[in-house]
Formats: C-alpha cells, sequence, structure tokens
C-alpha cells in the first residue's frame, strides 16, 4: 500500500508538471496571440504613431546568420531600443537553422544574412515598396542607402521590388576598414625596435627577423618556447585560412567578393586572378612562407593540432612574435604589456599591397531583409529606419549619447565612463540595461553603415576607435613609440599616405550571382578538402624535396578530383562580372 | 566459506586494475575541474597540473550570471523528469507486450519498430514534420517524440524473456489482465533494466539542445545544456565574422577555455549527484546475489 | 483484414460461455493477440509519425534540393548524387579509403565490444561495496564530458609545446625531441578506439551489470552447493547470464556498422590523419553538410539505412543458425 501511495504522488507531481510547464509555453502562445490582436488594430488604423515609443510593446523574431546569441536582446541595447520603440528584439541564431526556417516557409520578422537568392525565389521576403513602406518608414535608409536599395531592386526585385538592404554601406574613397585595418603583419614590436627596426622588402624577409627576435626573446612570460608564427586550422574552408592572409599581403584574396570563387585568389584592385594552387600562385607562395618558417623553427610544431582559443592564449603569454591579423595581438596588448613598453605593433614591407575594402555604396552581401510573413510591417521598417539613421548608428556603436560619449568642443568625445565602459571594467548603470558594455551590444551582429564613414551629425567617423579625442587621448608607450617612427596616428592613415594597400572597388551588377551547379558544388568540396590537407602536410614538411613531393601529389590529386573545371567555371563568372567591371 | 575471504591474487590484480582504469577516467575531469577554480591566468598557460592555485570562483559566478538560467534549469528538470518517467513506463510496457509471442504480427510490428534505428530522414523533413504537428515552442516536444524508444524496448525485451515466465502463467490462470500481469508481475522483476533504462533517458534528456536549437525560438522554453551551449560555441561564429573583416567584433566574443571547461562542469555535477541515487538499484541486486551465495 | 479474426473471436467467445474453464486456454490465444496488439498500438503511431513520416524526405536525394523552393522548381538531378561517389578513378579512391577507414574503425570497436561485459563481471567480484560504487560512479565520468572537451584535455595531455607526456618524458631523459602524437598518423585507429573505450567502458557496462542483477540468485545457490569455484560461477552462471543482452548490442552494433558517429572523429581529424580518421559520417560533413548540399548528404544516408538494414537482417539470420534463435 506505501508503494502504492509514493506511486500515486509520484504521479501527481508529474502531473502538476506537466501542468506547469504547459502553461509556461501555452503563456508563451497566448502571448502571440494578444500580439496578433493589437496588430490587427494597428492594421485597422493603417498609420502607426507617429512616437514610437507610445506603440503597443511588440516582440520580433530577428533571425541572424550573424549572431551567435538565442534569446531576448539583453542590456543597454535591449533597453534603448525598448525605450525608444517599445519593442523587444528575439534574436535567433544562425548556422544550420537557416535551413529549416527557410523551409518552414517563415523567417521571422527581420533576416538578416541569409540566403537572399534563394529566399526571394521562395517568397519569402517582404517587398518594402508594397503599401509604400519604404516612403513612409524608411527615409533614413533612403537617404544613407539609396544606391544599396536600387542595387538590389535591380538584382533581386526585377527593378520594382525591394526585398533587402545590404550592411556595411558607405562611400568616398580608400579602404573602409576601421584604423587597425584588418590584415598586419603586426610585429612584437619592443624586440623589432631593438634590433635596430631592420628593413623588411618582402614578406620572406621577415624570417630573419623572426629568427633573430626570437633569439632575442627565447622564453615566454611564463618559461615556454617563443615562435615566430602559430597558427589554427579550425577556421579552414577551401585551403589554409592562414595561409591565405599571407597572400592578402600582395593583394591577392581567396575570392572575390561577388561570386562563388573559393578555389581563385582575385587582386583587389585590378583584374586578375589564379587558381588557389596554380604554380606561384599567392597562397603558394604563402605556403612555402610557412614552410620556410617550420624549417627554421619558427613555426609553432602545434599549430595543426590546436584549435584558435589555444593560439589566443599563446599570443597573451608572449609565446607568439609574429600576427597576421591585428586582433590576435588583443591578448598580448594589455595595459600591463604596454605599459612596459612590450607590445604588437605594424610593421609593413617595401612590396606589400595590403587587401582592403572600399567604400561600398550598393553595400556588402549581409543583406538586411523582413519575413514575408511579419505582422508588423511598419514597426519593423520604422526600427530598421533607425539602425540605417546616423543617431541609430552612432548610438547602436557607441551606447548612448550622454552617458557614453558626448559633444566636447565641437567634437565627439567618450565621457569618463565611455572610457571605462568601453574596456568592460565598470557595469551600466541599471537604468541603462545594467550589465557589461559588450555583453548588451546589438546581438543581431550585422552593420547598416560603414562605421568608417562620417556621421554627418559630429563630423567624425561612427567609430569611436578613430575619433580624434580617442586617438590623442593618453596614447600608451609602444602605440606612442610606433607614432614617432612612422610619422602617422593609425595604421589606417600610414598605409593609405604610404600607398601600401590595395583597395577593391565596390561591385555592382544587374544579374545576380550565378549559384554552383550541382556537380561544381561537389566536385569543389572534394578539392578544396584536398587542398586543405595537403596544404597543412607541406608547411610541415622535412625538407624541400618532400615538400616538391607533396606539391606535386596535391596538385594530381586535385586535378583528379575535378580542380580544373571548378576553377575555370569560377574564373569565367569571375570575368565577366568583377573582372569586367575592373578592366573598365 | 572461508574460500571468499580469502585474497588472492587474482583480487589484488582485479582491485589494481580498477583502481587504475578509474583514475584514468577520473583525472581528466579532476584536472578540468582544479583549472575552472585556479586563476584563468595560470590556467590558460598550463601551469594547474594536479593541484588548485590561487583558488577563485569567479567562473562559476560568471557563469551562473548567464540570464536566464533558472528558467532553464527548471525545464531541464522538467523535460528530464518528465521525458524519463515516459519513456521508461512506455518502453516498459511495449517490451512486456512485445515479448508475448501471441500478440498479433507481433513479428512486422517488431521489426516495424526496430528499423528506425537504422533510418535517418534528415534535419528539413523532420524539421517540417515537427511544425506540422505544432511541435514548435511547445514543451511536448521535448518528451513526446522520445517516448518510443526501439533500443530501450529490445533491452527489456530480451530482460522480461530471461525472466521465469511461470509467474505470468500462473497469474494468467487467476484470472488477472495484462496490465495487472505488468504492473504487479513484471514490473518488480525487470527494476534494474528500468534503473538503467531511467539511468540512459534522463542523461540523454539532461544532456540534450539540439532540438531546442532547431524547435525552440521561445527563451522561456530554453534548456539549460542549450543556453550552456551557446555560450560554449561562442567562437564558432567567429569564422564566418573573420571573412568580412568585423574585426572589432571578433576579440569580443571570444569564449575563453576556462570559461568551456566551467559550463561543463556545471552540467556533469548535477549529475553526479543523482546517480548514486540509481545505483541502489544495481548495488542491492548484486548483494543480493553474494549474500544469498 | 481485421473481419475475420475479430468474427472467429466472437464466436469463439460465443462457444466458450457454455464450456468451462479448461477451454479458456484455447480461447485466449485469440481475443488476447488483438488486445495486446492494440495497447501497441498508439505507440505504434507515434513510431510512424516521428520515424516514418518524415522518410518522405529521401526524395531530395534526386534533386538539387534547396530548402524554401519548391521541388519543381528545383534541378532534377536524377542518380547523380548516387553515381558521382564512383565518378572517376580519384573519386573511387576516396570513396574507398573513407569506407577503409570505417570498416577498421568499425571491427575494432565490435572487437572492443567485450570489454564492458568483462568490465562487468569483474566489478562483481570487487567485495568492498564502497570501492566498487566508487569504480562505478568515476568510470562513467568521461562519458559526461563532450567530444569537444575531452579534444582540449588530450591537447593538454599530448601537445608538443608543453605538453604533459612530452615534459614529462622529456625532462627523465627518454626522448630529446617531443613527439607530436596528435598530429601524427601513426595507430590512428587504434587510438581513436582507446579514445572510444576510455570514454564508453564505464557507461556501457551499465548495461550488463543491470543484466547481471537480473540473474536469478537461485542461479548461484545451487551452484556453489554443488561446490562450483568462483570462476566456475562467472562461467557458468554470469556469463550465460548476459550473454542474451551482448547478443542483442552484438547486433545491433554489427548493423550499425557504418554509422560511426562523427563528433569524435571531427575533433580529432587534422591534415595529418585525415587520410586514416576520416569516417563515412566526417566525410558526409565535410563534403554534404558544410556546403549545404542535401542532395548529397541524403543520399548517402539512403544508402546507409539500406547497408544497416541488410546487415541487420543477416546479422539475425546468422544468430539464428549458430544460436537457433535472432533477436529480432
Amino acid at each position: 500500500m506505501t508503494k502504492r501511495n509514493k506511486w500515486t504522488a509520484a504521479a501527481v507531481a508529474i502531473i502538476a508538471m506537466l501542468v506547469f510547464l504547459s502553461a509556461c509555453s501555452g503563456s508563451a502562445g497566448s502571448n502571440s496571440g494578444s500580439n496578433s490582436g493589437s496588430k490587427a488594430g494597428n492594421n485597422a488604423e493603417t498609420e502607426v504613431s507617429p512616437d514610437p515609443s507610445e506603440q503597443p510593446e511588440i516582440t520580433l523574431n530577428v533571425f541572424s546568420n550573424l549572431s551567435n546569441y538565442a534569446g531576448e536582446q539583453p542590456g543597454w541595447f535591449g533597453k534603448l531600443i525598448k525605450d525608444k520603440f517599445n519593442i523587444k528584439l528575439n534574436i535567433i541564431s544562425g548556422g544550420q537553422r537557416e535551413s529549416t526556417m527557410m523551409a518552414s516557409g517563415d523567417l521571422g520578422d527581420i533576416a538578416v544574412a541569409i540566403n537572399i537568392v534563394d529566399a526571394t525565389k521562395a517568397g519569402l521576403l517582404l517587398d518594402w515598396n508594397k503599401d509604400g513602406l519604404l516612403d513612409k518608414y524608411g527615409r533614413d535608409i533612403k537617404e544613407y542607402a539609396g544606391q544599396s536599395l536600387d542595387a538590389i531592386s535591380k538584382q533581386y526585385g526585377g527593378g520594382t521590388a525591394v526585398y533587402a538592404v545590404g550592411h556595411n554601406v558607405g562611400s568616398g574613397s580608400g579602404p573602409s576598414e576601421g584604423a587597425n585595418m584588418t590584415f598586419g603583419p603586426w610585429l612584437r614590436w619592443d624586440l623589432y625596435q631593438q634590433l635596430g627596426s631592420p628593413e623588411i622588402k618582402t614578406v620572406e624577409d621577415y624570417l630573419s627577423v623572426m629568427k633573430q627576435m626570437q633569439e632575442l626573446s627565447p622564453k615566454s612570460d611564463s618559461g615556454k618556447p617563443v615562435y615566430g608564427f602559430s597558427l589554427w586550422s579550425d577556421w579552414d574552408g577551401t585551403g589554409s585560412m592562414n595561409v591565405g592572409s599571407i597572400a592578402a599581403l600582395y593583394g591577392y584574396n581567396v575570392g572575390d567578393g561577388f561570386n562563388i570563387a573559393d578555389l581563385i585568389l582575385t587582386k583587389a584592385d585590378e583584374a586578375k586572378w589564379q587558381g588557389l594552387i596554380d604554380e606561384n600562385s599567392a597562397y603558394m607562395r604563402g605556403l612555402k612562407f610557412f614552410f620556410e618558417a617550420n624549417k627554421m623553427g619558427l613555426l609553432d610544431p602545434d599549430s595543426l593540432t590546436q584549435k584558435f582559443p589555444d593560439v589566443a592564449n599563446k599570443y597573451s603569454d608572449g609565446q607568439v612574435l609574429f600576427a597576421q591579423f591585428p586582433w590576435v595581438t588583443d591578448g598580448y596588448n594589455t595595459e600591463e604589456h604596454v605599459n612596459e613598453g612590450k607590445g604588437f605593433a605594424f610593421v609593413p614591407f617595401a612590396e606589400e599591397q595590403m587587401s582592403t575594402v572600399g567604400y561600398n555604396p550598393y553595400g556588402g552581401n549581409w543583406y538586411w531583409s523582413i519575413g514575408a510573413k511579419t505582422k508588423y510591417p511598419e514597426r519593423v521598417m520604422q526600427f530598421m529606419n533607425w539602425m540605417f539613421s546616423p543617431e541609430g548608428v552612432q548610438e547602436s556603436r557607441t551606447g548612448p549619447k550622454g552617458l557614453m560619449w558626448d559633444i566636447q568642443d565641437g567634437k565627439p568625445t567618450l565621457t569618463e565612463f565611455g572610457y571605462k565602459a568601453i574596456t568592460n571594467s565598470v557595469n551600466m548603470p541599471d537604468e541603462y540595461g545594467g550589465g557589461l558594455f559588450k555583453d548588451g551590444g546589438n546581438q543581431i551582429n550585422n552593420s547598416t553603415l560603414n562605421l568608417s564613414t562620417i556621421n554627418p551629425e559630429t563630423g567624425e567617423p561612427y567609430d569611436h576607435t578613430m575619433w580624434t579625442s580617442y586617438l590623442e587621448n593618453n596614447p600608451n608607450p609602444v602605440t606612442k613609440s610606433w607614432r614617432d617612427a612612422m610619422g602617422e596616428l593609425t595604421v589606417k592613415d600610414y598605409v593609405v599616405k604610404n600607398n601600401k594597400v590595395a583597395v577593391q572597388p565596390p561591385y555592382f551588377s544587374e544579374q545576380a550571382r550565378t549559384e554552383e551547379p550541382s556537380s561544381i558544388k561537389q566536385k569543389k568540396s572534394e578539392v578544396g578538402k584536398v587542398i586543405k590537407e595537403y596544404s597543412w602536410k607541406m608547411m610541415y614538411a622535412k625538407d624541400d624535396n618532400e615538400f616538391t613531393r607533396l606539391n606535386e601529389e596535391m596538385v594530381s590529386k586535385a586535378k583528379g578530383l575535378g580542380y580544373d573545371e571548378v576553377v575555370k567555371w569560377q574564373a569565367e563568372n569571375y570575368e565577366k562580372t568583377v573582372g569586367a567591371a575592373l578592366k573598365k | 566459506m572461508g574460500k571468499n575471504n580469502r585474497i588472492t591474487i587474482f583480487d589484488v590484480v582485479n582491485y589494481t586494475l580498477f583502481a587504475l582504469f578509474t583514475l584514468a577516467c577520473f583525472f581528466p575531469f579532476y584536472y578540468l575541474f582544479i583549472n575552472t577554480i585556479s586563476s584563468n591566468d595560470l590556467s590558460s598557460r598550463g601551469l594547474v597540473m594536479f593541484y588548485p592555485q590561487e583558488i577563485h570562483f569567479s567562473n562559476y559566478i560568471q557563469v551562473f550570471k548567464i540570464p536566464g538560467l533558472s528558467q532553464a534549469t527548471l525545464v531541464s528538470f522538467g523535460r528530464t523528469v518528465i521525458g524519463t518517467v515516459l519513456t521508461v513506463a512506455a518502453s516498459g510496457f511495449l517490451g512486456y507486450l512485445f515479448s508475448k509471442p501471441t500478440m498479433w504480427g507481433r513479428k512486422f510490428w517488431y521489426r516495424f519498430l526496430i528499423t528506425t534505428m537504422y533510418f535517418n530522414a534528415g534535419l528539413i523533413p523532420w524539421f517540417l514534420v515537427m511544425l506540422k504537428l505544432g511541435l514548435i515552442n511547445n514543451f511536448l516536444a521535448y518528451v513526446v517524440p522520445g517516448i518510443v524508444s526501439p533500443f530501450f524496448i529490445i533491452l527489456v525485451k530480451t530482460f522480461v524473456e530471461s525472466t521465469p515466465i511461470s509467474l505470468q502463467e500462473s497469474a494468467q490462470l487467476e484470472g488477472a489482465g495484462n496490465l495487472t500481469i505488468f504492473w504487479k508481475i513484471v514490473m518488480p522483476l525487470i527494476t534494474p533494466i528500468l534503473a538503467t533504462i531511467a539511468i540512459f533517458t534522463a542523461i540523454g534528456q539532461w544532456n540534450s539542445f539540439q532540438d531546442t536549437l532547431f524547435l525552440v525560438t521561445d527563451s522561456n522554453l530554453f534548456t539549460l545544456q542549450f543556453i550552456l551551449y551557446r555560450y560554449f560555441n561562442g567562437a564558432t561564429s567567429l569564422a564566418t565574422l573573420m571573412q568580412s573583416g568585423a574585426s572589432e567584433n571578433l576579440a569580443n566574443i571570444q569564449t575563453a577555455t576556462s570559461i568551456r571547461t566551467t559550463v561543463s562542469m556545471v552540467v556533469v555535477i548535477p549529475i553526479l549527484l543523482v546517480y548514486p541515487f540509481f545505483q541502489r538499484y544495481f548495488v542491492k541486486g548484486i548483494m543480493i546475489g553474494a549474500v544469498k551465495g | 483484414m481485421s473481419n475475420q479474426p475479430g468474427g472467429g473471436s466472437k464466436m469463439e467467445a460465443k462457444l466458450n460461455d457454455q464450456a468451462y474453464t479448461s477451454v479458456a486456454m484455447k480461447r485466449y490465444p485469440f481475443k488476447e493477440k488483438h488486445k495486446l496488439f492494440f495497447m501497441a498500438f498508439p505507440f505504434l503511431v507515434l513510431v510512424f509519425i516521428f520515424s516514418y513520416l518524415p522518410l518522405y524526405g529521401w526524395i531530395y536525394a534526386f534533386y538539387d534540393y534547396r530548402p524554401g523552393i519548391p521541388l519543381s522548381q528545383t534541378e532534377f538531378v536524377g542518380l547523380q548524387w548516387f553515381t558521382s561517389l564512383v565518378s572517376n578513378p580519384y573519386q573511387m579512391e576516396e570513396v574507398l579509403r573513407v569506407l577503409r577507414n570505417t570498416f577498421a574503425i568499425s571491427a575494432l570497436g565490435i572487437l572492443t565490444s567485450v570489454l564492458p561485459v568483462i568490465f562487468a563481471i569483474f566489478l562483481m567480484e570487487i567485495k568492498n561495496n564502497s570501492f566498487k560504487r566508487i569504480v562505478q560512479t568515476l568510470t562513467t565520468l568521461p562519458n559526461f564530458i563532450s567530444w569537444v572537451l575531452v579534444y582540449s584535455f588530450a591537447f593538454m595531455l599530448f601537445s608538443v609545446d608543453n605538453g604533459l607526456l612530452n615534459n614529462l618524458l622529456m625532462s627523465m631523459g627518454l626522448i630529446e625531441q617531443p613527439l607530436n602524437i596528435l598530429g601524427s598518423d601513426n595507430h590512428t585507429w587504434l587510438s581513436m578506439t582507446l579514445w572510444g573505450v576510455w570514454k564508453g567502458l564505464g557507461w556501457g557496462a551499465i548495461l550488463y551489470i543491470a543484466a547481471i542483477t537480473g540473474i536469478d540468485p537461485e542461479l548461484y545457490e545451487a551452484a556453489r552447493v554443488d561446490g562450483a569455484s568462483r570462476f566456475r560461477l562467472m562461467w557458468h552462471v554470469t556469463v550465460p547470464g548476459i550473454m542474451p543482452t551482448f547478443f542483442v548490442l552484438l547486433i545491433l552494433g554489427i548493423a550499425g556498422f557504418i554509422n560511426n558517429g562523427f563528433e569524435q572523429y571531427f575533433v580529432f581529424s587534422n591534415a595529418m590523419n585525415m587520410s586514416h580518421i576520416e569516417v563515412l559520417d566526417l566525410y558526409v560533413y565535410n563534403v554534404g553538410v558544410v556546403n549545404n548540399n542535401f542532395g548529397f548528404a541524403t543520399a548517402i544516408s539512403i544508402l546507409k539505412s539500406i547497408v544497416s538494414l541488410v546487415l541487420l537482417f543477416a546479422a539475425n539470420s546468422l544468430s539464428k543458425l549458430v544460436r537457433g534463435e535472432g533477436v529480432i
């Protein structure tokens, strides 16, 4: 009997729990139900209230392929748009989920960086011209990203419908990147100075410099061996990503930024292309570079097996002296290190033609779009419009005006609190959403207007790390020493004035890009796999003979699997589009 | 018998091997644990090997600060308890039914069931079926699809078949129906396998995040594992960002190894606390065998 | 179809109204069998819905499927995804290599599937209960750590630069140059199997421990009365007691011969060991999933299902032949 009682009790408990939990999900369901009710009300009025914050609270589902966050937008950004628009964002992160959402026919209210070709084909996106939505609520988008709207309308909307707007929109000349650019190389500035800043002509010249630097600093902070280079393989696509970064120093990129072209390298500013593993391609030069580095004992033997976080740790500890990308140096360039005069800084070579992307008025292809099934087209458009307005771009990047930054002496300046908050050393005040600045940022994780463009309201770029006030604010000894030596405030200033960049001009075509036919698609992944595998084997080849042998093996295998055919297909697309435009 | 109390060479070897293997299993876990409570700086340099240094709990505090954790714990707990009860009940019952040779079309239906273990329709068709069934943003999606699990049914059936049939037969003669026989006669006999299935299901439910990833967008229904998984994988979208030079975002979303490890610990520790409870069912059974002999 | 037996049972029932209990035994099978079926029916409906219904998606294997776009507007590729596997000698070589890896690792996996049995039997021989509990709890720990984390532990242990093992060997003067264990292709199959054993042994043994618990204690008693030694007890009582479970798992394992899973091989794979570590599931990931090639992934998935079912029934027939009974 007692046993039976026990079971009964357990059953009751479970039923209670079921009821409770289904009530939970039920309430979520009824939420959306009541929302649709209020939406009907809105529709009847056809016009939304002029003050967005007066409107009823809604939650928008934002699907973003770039987001790594799921759930309600937290922190200061969440608070900001709640106050401004009475909108909450429910972020849905991307990845494989995209295919299921596409298949279901519902992309939510806002869809970011999705496959727009298939989405328009499948009719999953809202036409912004319908009911004059764009004209009524999208004034800033039209003003600041009008060319992008036109371009996308021509590409995907037959010239009449508008389904999306591009990201990173901007116009102007020169590189569109931030102050530090995307590629390096950055070296340990203190050691380079100790060597008397030897001249570096070609990329290969770094090797002997690295060797000397290694001799100067054979042990890291914690007493581990120091290497010139430490690579990682977990981000590789077709081929090794780190090898590609060396090609980029000569102005060559994998792909062309428009087509599916990841087995060819294209020159950023000229109509030139190379097959990835063609003899003497920039990629092969990069491979050879790391192979030589390994022969000299400069390449971290764990490069093949470690993942990116391990590499980041090694940089922090001072185990690595060369940085292909500026951002990997953050771990080492801590306050403690730079105040001792130790830190990474940009050291170019004479031949350098760093690959960069020019301002693109048509926008990049991480499109912002609205799901066809949204219940609140007006409210979504209002919100998106703000995201493309100077106020929205500035506050999304730097945080609320008044708290984080303000205009001082006519120039935008971070407040004292702002300086602390951007290094995440203090919490945001509770009335602004609380939490650390980085945790409360916009979790959609896509840009709207290019941050290097000038904010018409402040006269300086949107990116606060490019503000004069920021640059002049108490530079650390390493930065100071670098500026004295190079005669410029930032890397960007230096490379632009010294002509060390290959700027890729914006490209526009009325034709959407060609999608891969099924046979090409599969061949490409097979070939890419071979290239990736052999690239690493070649970097670690024991001697020149093995290097050559592996090279031959790679070429014959790749060709056997259809390398030539895929390269031909990709090159044809390139020449018809981006290449043709560059010739003009 | 005295023989049983003598310590033989076999015992020495046996104990030693088990001790060594246990150590091999435990040490990595211990190692990861001490790294989560040691100074992150020392830990990332690989200096924490055998004992914690500069003990702190900020990693755990940081993990516990992830928003939505308490609601997610509740959901996880709910799906684990409900899902386990349903699966164990269904597996026990179906295993019993399929052990009866008299069932109509038994062989066919059994195969109908078992072969599904080797089908995989793929992500999209599965998703669309769940969508049509209204199992998007629905708690039932966590517990209903797993109710019938072929593997567990096989285990129960095998187990039931190894128990003496005479008990069932005599109950039948006394006029007991199938349900009564199952409840009164079979259930007590198959407790060990049901306990096993309970453990397997509970761990599976507790650790599952894939279903949340694809089927749930409502944060009220997020599970603990899902939230932690998302946190854990902070670095995965780096590669995507990389390709366009959105470099300033990169530094912000680097996830330290220490946090990853902490997250894993947070998931495993509740399991460790509950595990001994299930263990009773085995150890007790084994003892009966030993004591009687 | 159901009319016939249904009517029969009614007639039978009428007959039995006049009959006595001895006849009741006879009529049982008729009514009983439908009752049993109808009790299972709701569950079979669930199986149909969740396992059979989605199979309509197998049609994607014949298209260049793109999510969201109706099949009518999608390129029909016929058997292209299937034939592409053998389209040219290089491609065939790739597929053969992948299959070789799959078979080798699976075969090792099946060989090591006796280890949990041995583990369970010998654990029973531990008389100290708290030791037994500790062993049983702690050996399941690796099962709870994801492969990603297992790899980061392996990296800590075996990396060239500051790995625990290399540090140890170098300081003892046993080697001069550090070993690159993770970045080598020596014994890849074996090391993958060992990682699998390490992670799954304690967990896998639970099933057998449960089976041992279910053995009728009287069997032990009777054998002891007959003067059987400890090892005889193991061999003549414990082993036969867990054999049914072992055989069921063995047959399921054989049917799963080409499903190695993916995660373990994914985290451990690198350029050096790729030629031996790339099993079928990893290959599908590398070629199909990464590239969003749903048609290809589905095609492979169909082939896998077919092979698995063939293996399942073959193993089952073999079991019937050898042991006189099958498991399904």
